[in-house]
Formats: C-alpha cells, sequence, structure tokens
C-alpha cells in the first residue's frame, strides 16, 4: 500500500515537471513585491498586457519571484526567458540591478523596465539597447490629486506614503505643490503640515494604519492620499467609519470604496501597450529612459469614477492643460518643491527636507 | 481635561477591538493547549475563516436584503464553522496520526492563505474580497449615554465585541465548573492518569483543537469586520500574536485577557503617541512605541515565568501503552 503511495507520488511529480516543458509564453510580466491582483501598480501592468495580448492573439504569462532579492528577480527572468519570452516586463524600481545583469545576459530578449532604469548597484544608468526604461511624472499625478482636493473645498489633507521609494517621495512632493497652489488660487488656509505627513514604511495592509487614519480623522483631517499599495485598504476602512474621503494611487481604485474621492493615476497599462506595439513595428524603444508624463497622459486623475463635486471636468482639463504644456512644472524633490513655492508666491514651505525625504 | 477624555473615548474601541479579537483567538488555543494538542496553525486557520465569513458575507449582501448585524453574524457564524472544520485536519494528524504537532500545523498555515487566494481568484477573478461595508454599530439607545462607558463600549462597536464578552463567560464557565472542563485540563496534564479513570482522551482532544478552530476562524472573520472592511488573504500576524497572548497569559483565561488589554493598549497608543495628552511631549520616536508591545511581553514573561504553567502534556501524542 505504501509503495503505491510513494510510487504514485512520484509519478504526479514527474507528470507535473514534464507538464511545464510544453508551452511557450512570448510575453512575460515578472511581478514586484506583491501579485498580479494588488489593486495597485502590479495590477495595471498586467492588466495592460493582458488587453493587448488578447487583442494580437499572444502568448503571455506572469512569473511570481520567490522572493526580493536580486537573484530572486534574476531567477524568474531566467525561467520566462527559458519559457520562450521574447518580452520581459518588469514593473518597479526594485528590478534596476536585476535588468542591469539580465539585459546582457539575454541580448536576444527586450526588456521594458517600469520606474527604473538599469544600473550596476551605483546609480549610473546603463540602459542596453533591449532595454526600454520608463519612468511617470508621479508628482504630477500627486499635483493633480492635491489640487483637485483643495479646489473640492477641503482644507485639512493628509497624506499616507508607503516606503519612502523614489515614486512615493515624487507622489507626496507633487501633492503638496498641487494643494498650496490651490490654496493660492482660492485665497484658503491649509492645514496641512508635517503633522499630516508621513511614512508607514510597508505596503501591506494593518490595523495600526487604520488606527492611525482614524486618530487624523479624529482631529478633522478631511482626506488622506493614501500613496501606499495595500495600506489603502486600512485608509478606505478609517475614511468610511469617519465618513471622510481617502484619494487612491496608481489605478483607478473608486471602484473599491463610496469613500474614495479621485485617484492618482499612472497609465501603467497604456504606456506598457505603446512599447509593445513599438516593439511589434519594428522600432523598439531601447537604450534610452523616457519620463512620462500629463503631456503624454501618462498621469491622470479618473474624473467619471471620481466623486467630485464642486471640481469640475472643466477644472480638470485646465490644470491638466497648464502641466500638459509646462506652464507650471511641477516639483519633484524638495529642492524643487522649494523653489516652486517662492517662484509661484505660495508663502512658507511648512515642511522640512527631512519631513520630505527621511534619511535612512 | 476634556481632551483627554476625548483622547480616551477615540482610543478605547480601537483598544477593546483588538483586545476582544486577540482574546477570542487565544482563549481557542487555550482549549487545544489545556487539552495537549499544541496548536500554532491558527493563523492558517483565522484566514481560512475569514475567507469563508468575508465570501458569505459578500454573497448575502448580494441577494438578500437583511440587515447588516444579521448579515455579520452570519458571516461569524460560517467563519467558526469553516474554522471547525480546517481545524480537524490538524486534529486527525496530532490526535490519530500521532504525528508532530508543530508540523501539520505549519502545513494548515501553509496552506491556508494559498487555498483561499487560489480560489478568491478562481470564483471572482479577484484574490480580495471587498465586504465594503461598514459593519459597526454607532450607537445603541440608553447604552451609549452612560457617561465613560457608553463612549467607550457602546458607541462605534462591532458585534464581534459582544459575541467575545459572551464566549469568554461560556469558556470560562466550561473551563473550571464542568466535569468537561476537568477532564480536558487533565488531559493536558496527566492524560495517563486521566486515561486510568475512563476519560477517552481522544474525544477530549479533539474536542479542544475542534474549539480552537472554530474560535480562531470566528476571530478572522472579526479581523475582516473591525479593521479591514475586506479579505486579502491575510491577518496580519493576529493569529501568531495571540499564541503570545496564550502563552504570556500563563494558560490562565483571565491573565489571558489581561495581556491582550496589554498588547491591544500598546498597539494603538504605538500608532498616535503624537496626539496623545501627556505623551506627545515626551517626543520619542515612532520605532521606540512600536517595540513597546514586545518589550513589554518580555518583561512580562520574566515577571512570571517562574511560575510558568504550560500544561505539562502539552505537544505530546497520547499513546495508552507508554506509562
Amino acid at each position: 500500500m505504501k509503495k503505491v503511495l510513494f510510487f504514485s507520488m512520484l509519478f504526479l511529480s514527474l507528470f507535473i515537471v514534464a507538464a511545464c516543458g510544453g508551452r511557450t509564453y512570448e510575453l512575460a510580466m515578472v511581478t514586484d513585491v506583491g501579485d498580479i491582483d494588488d489593486e495597485s501598480f502590479n495590477q495595471g501592468t498586467w492588466e495592460g498586457i493582458v488587453e493587448y495580448a488578447e487583442a494580437n492573439n499572444i502568448s503571455h504569462r506572469y512569473y511570481q519571484p520567490q522572493g526580493e532579492s536580486k537573484e530572486d528577480y534574476l531567477d524568474a527572468i531566467d525561467l520566462a526567458v527559458t519559457r520562450g519570452a521574447k518580452v520581459v516586463v518588469t514593473p518597479g524600481f526594485m528590478f534596476e540591478e536585476a535588468i542591469y545583469e539580465a539585459q546582457s545576459r539575454y541580448p536576444d530578449v527586450k526588456f521594458i523596465l517600469l520606474d527604473g532604469a538599469p544600473h550596476a548597484g551605483d546609480w549610473v544608468p546603463s540602459i542596453a539597447s533591449n532595454t526600454a526604461s520608463i519612468f511617470y511624472a508621479e508628482h504630477e499625478s500627486g499635483f493633480l490629486a492635491g489640487y483637485a482636493a483643495v479646489m473640492e473645498g477641503m482644507t485639512s489633507l493628509g497624506f499616507f506614503g508607503g516606503v519612502p521609494v523614489p515614486p512615493v517621495v515624487r507622489f507626496g512632493v507633487g501633492f503638496i505643490a498641487g494643494a498650496y497652489y490651490a490654496a493660492n488660487e482660492l485665497g484658503v488656509e491649509l492645514d496641512f503640515g508635517p503633522g499630516n505627513y508621513e511614512y508607514r514604511y510597508s505596503f501591506a495592509p494593518d490595523d495600526t494604519h487604520r488606527v492611525r487614519a482614524a486618530a487624523w480623522y479624529a482631529r478633522g483631517v478631511e482626506v488622506i492620499f493614501s500613496a501606499a499599495g495595500g495600506v489603502g485598504s486600512n485608509v478606505m476602512a478609517a475614511a468610511q467609519a469617519a465618513d471622510a474621503w481617502m484619494i487612491g494611487v496608481d489605478v483607478d481604485q473608486g471602484g473599491l470604496n463610496d469613500h474614495v474621492l479621485t485617484s492618482a493615476m499612472k497609465a501603467l497599462g497604456t504606456s506598457v501597450q505603446q512599447v509593445l506595439d513599438q516593439y511589434y513595428a519594428g522600432n523598439f524603444p531601447g537604450g534610452v529612459s523616457q519620463t512620462l508624463t500629463a503631456a503624454e497622459d501618462g498621469v491622470a486623475l479618473p474624473m467619471e469614477s471620481s466623486r467630485f463635486t464642486n471640481f469640475t471636468q472643466a477644472d480638470y482639463d485646465a490644470i491638466h492643460g497648464l502641466l500638459a504644456d509646462k506652464t507650471i512644472n511641477v516639483p519633484a524633490g524638495y529642492d524643487d518643491l522649494v523653489a516652486f513655492f517662492t517662484e509661484h508666491g505660495l508663502g512658507d514651505l511648512p515642511f522640512e527636507a527631512t519631513d520630505v525625504l527621511p534619511a535612512d | 481635561m476634556i481632551e483627554l477624555m476625548n483622547q480616551l473615548n477615540f482610543a478605547f474601541p480601537y483598544i477593546i477591538r483588538a483586545m476582544a479579537l486577540l482574546s477570542v483567538v487565544a482563549l481557542g488555543a487555550l482549549f487545544s493547549e489545556r487539552s495537549g494538542v499544541v496548536n500554532i496553525a491558527l493563523e492558517g486557520i483565522m484566514i481560512m475563516g475569514a475567507f469563508a465569513g468575508a465570501w458569505t458575507m459578500i454573497i448575502v449582501m448580494n441577494n438578500f436584503a437583511i440587515p447588516r448585524q444579521w448579515n455579520a453574524f452570519i458571516g461569524l457564524s460560517v467563519g467558526a464553522v469553516t474554522g471547525l472544520i480546517f481545524s480537524l485536519f490538524h486534529a486527525f494528524a496530532a490526535i490519530h496520526m500521532k504525528s508532530n504537532q508543530i508540523i501539520s500545523a505549519t502545513a494548515l498555515n501553509f496552506f491556508a492563505p494559498a487555498f483561499a487566494i487560489f480560489t478568491a481568484r478562481a470564483v471572482t477573478g479577484d484574490r480580495a474580497l471587498n465586504v465594503r461595508l461598514d459593519y459597526s454599530i454607532r450607537n445603541i439607545p440608553i447604552l451609549s449615554d452612560i457617561p465613560i462607558l457608553g463612549p467607550w463600549f457602546f458607541t462605534n462597536a462591532y458585534l464581534s465585541t459582544f459575541i467575545a464578552v459572551f464566549i469568554f463567560i461560556v469558556a470560562y464557565i466550561v473551563l473550571y465548573k464542568t466535569p468537561f472542563g476537568l477532564r480536558l485540563r487533565s488531559c493536558g496534564e496527566n492524560p495517563h492518569a486521566a486515561d486510568s479513570l475512563g476519560v477517552n482522551i481522544y474525544k477530549i482532544r479533539y474536542a479542544g483543537v475542534m474549539i480552537s478552530g472554530a474560535l480562531a476562524g470566528l476571530g478572522g472573520v472579526m479581523f475582516v469586520l473591525s479593521f479591514s472592511t475586506r479579505f486579502d488573504g491575510a491577518v496580519a500576524g493576529f493569529g501568531f500574536l495571540s499564541l503570545a497572548v496564550l502563552i504570556s497569559g500563563q494558560w490562565k483565561p483571565i491573565r489571558l485577557i489581561l495581556i491582550a488589554f496589554l498588547f491591544a493598549l500598546f498597539r494603538v497608543v504605538s500608532e498616535i503617541p503624537d496626539e496623545l495628552i501627556g505623551i506627545r511631549n515626551l517626543n520619542l520616536p515612532q520605532e521606540i512605541w512600536r517595540m513597546l508591545p514586545f518589550i513589554a511581553t518580555l518583561v512580562i514573561l520574566a515577571i512570571t515565568s517562574k511560575g510558568s504553567a504550560a500544561p505539562r502534556a502539552v505537544g505530546e501524542p497520547f499513546d495508552a501503552g507508554k506509562r
């Protein structure tokens, strides 16, 4: 009996190994921290790939790394290439060093790196001709969110960042700039300082985030912009209980909860589709790094699903236009933010450099 | 003074919520461990309970127009039943097959999130189940107006908290005032002596594990209801935390409640130190506050471990021939 069981297990495992060898997948995505339905970064990218692949009948598949180290990412990329990937999409700056190695290891495979540029660990970008590096102007997305919230009539704002990685910091800086720009336009005083600006050092949901958000809402914060992945769900729960608002991030999160005011979106899916289009047309934008801004529709607010009552589509189009034609240059870092406040006469900046970009 | 009152009124419901969750799950584990079976599968069982409960609540919400609290009650019940069934795997391996109890429980911990995410995705196309609605009870007539206690216990309260209180009372009576409780405790201390007196060790231990499974499953739904309003394949480590509560509480219900309160208190206070009067002037970094629950545990354990009261036969498979 035991022998029968043993051999059947053996055959089963052989079968599983053999089954893996069969099909190949032309489009591959390797996920960052989280899963393809994180309702955020990975999901936005993956949905773009699926839509493109299904429209054009291309085989596609995603791979989840075993961990979060460079080796884990490389293993996943190796696997994807072994399984026939011609294009590997990797969302997240965490892939920078892994792609740096992969691009020379597999010169015939194209890599699309979102939110980062490959480097050898020295932060000096080195983009091979088979890699396309795409950045998004998160600061412009954050700007739109902050501007819209204040124009909507809110004066007490809060910001939850995840881990202070560059895209998250850019979201926050842009949010400050947008909020104070709108406040200046309306001539209102804002209650939005370092006490309402914080990094949670996490992208995962936890009850402690909810307590923190609830404490802010309890002392009068009207809206919290959560640029922190899964933490957003706790902020939503707190907003719901306090009958207040929150702003989602990366993708349109308006469908998740009735208390999502709007979402600071990055056009992850469409940008991947554009690059794939270029690849299949024979002009892959390799070797360079491009930043998608409002001008390229790389960032946006989803106006159809937003719950504004005062901030209209016309208002949105107006401010979006100012960003797109570079009438307003949204700051991306602290120094630029200081300059932005001076340039537009927004008064004293209530934030110190360490509030926005904490030293580690 | 008014400010202090407001802060307490704000913080207390959160403390109570975390405390209710921790103590319900730890109380379940207490039944299992006092009967002699280690149950570190709490986290996995909570996830299964949360998954089943959240899913049921979504189905009920979409198809039937019943009051919210009834739906919450249904969700909690389904979570408890699911937890009970799921814990049977552990019970069977640990009691019947005499396997190593740590290993079979670890297997459940690994299995639960994978199964829940896989199934959720297969059924709804999304790993997360959004319950969406807020199930808190804003106000209870009369009770909410009681000074101090009203805002602390009866405003923004959850049905699950009251269920937790009820469970605690019942559990205490069962454990210390009924023959079943005595037999259960004796199974964890000296199963051979109990066996010689005609107690069916297997039955009692099955009961112990099943109770822990039911309460952990219930706890999983409590987590979804009162913390996240969605199920996302995890319960933020509350299962393991409950185990810590059980051990720090020395396997005794009253102490366990006090430890659960302490854990919950620090968990909440560590998040809002800059909001609390008196504390905010200390200007301690947030990291220090986050460490507090764990430092407190170490200190409490160091003080209380002298009379450590782990059930003597916990973790040992029962072998009638080995006296």
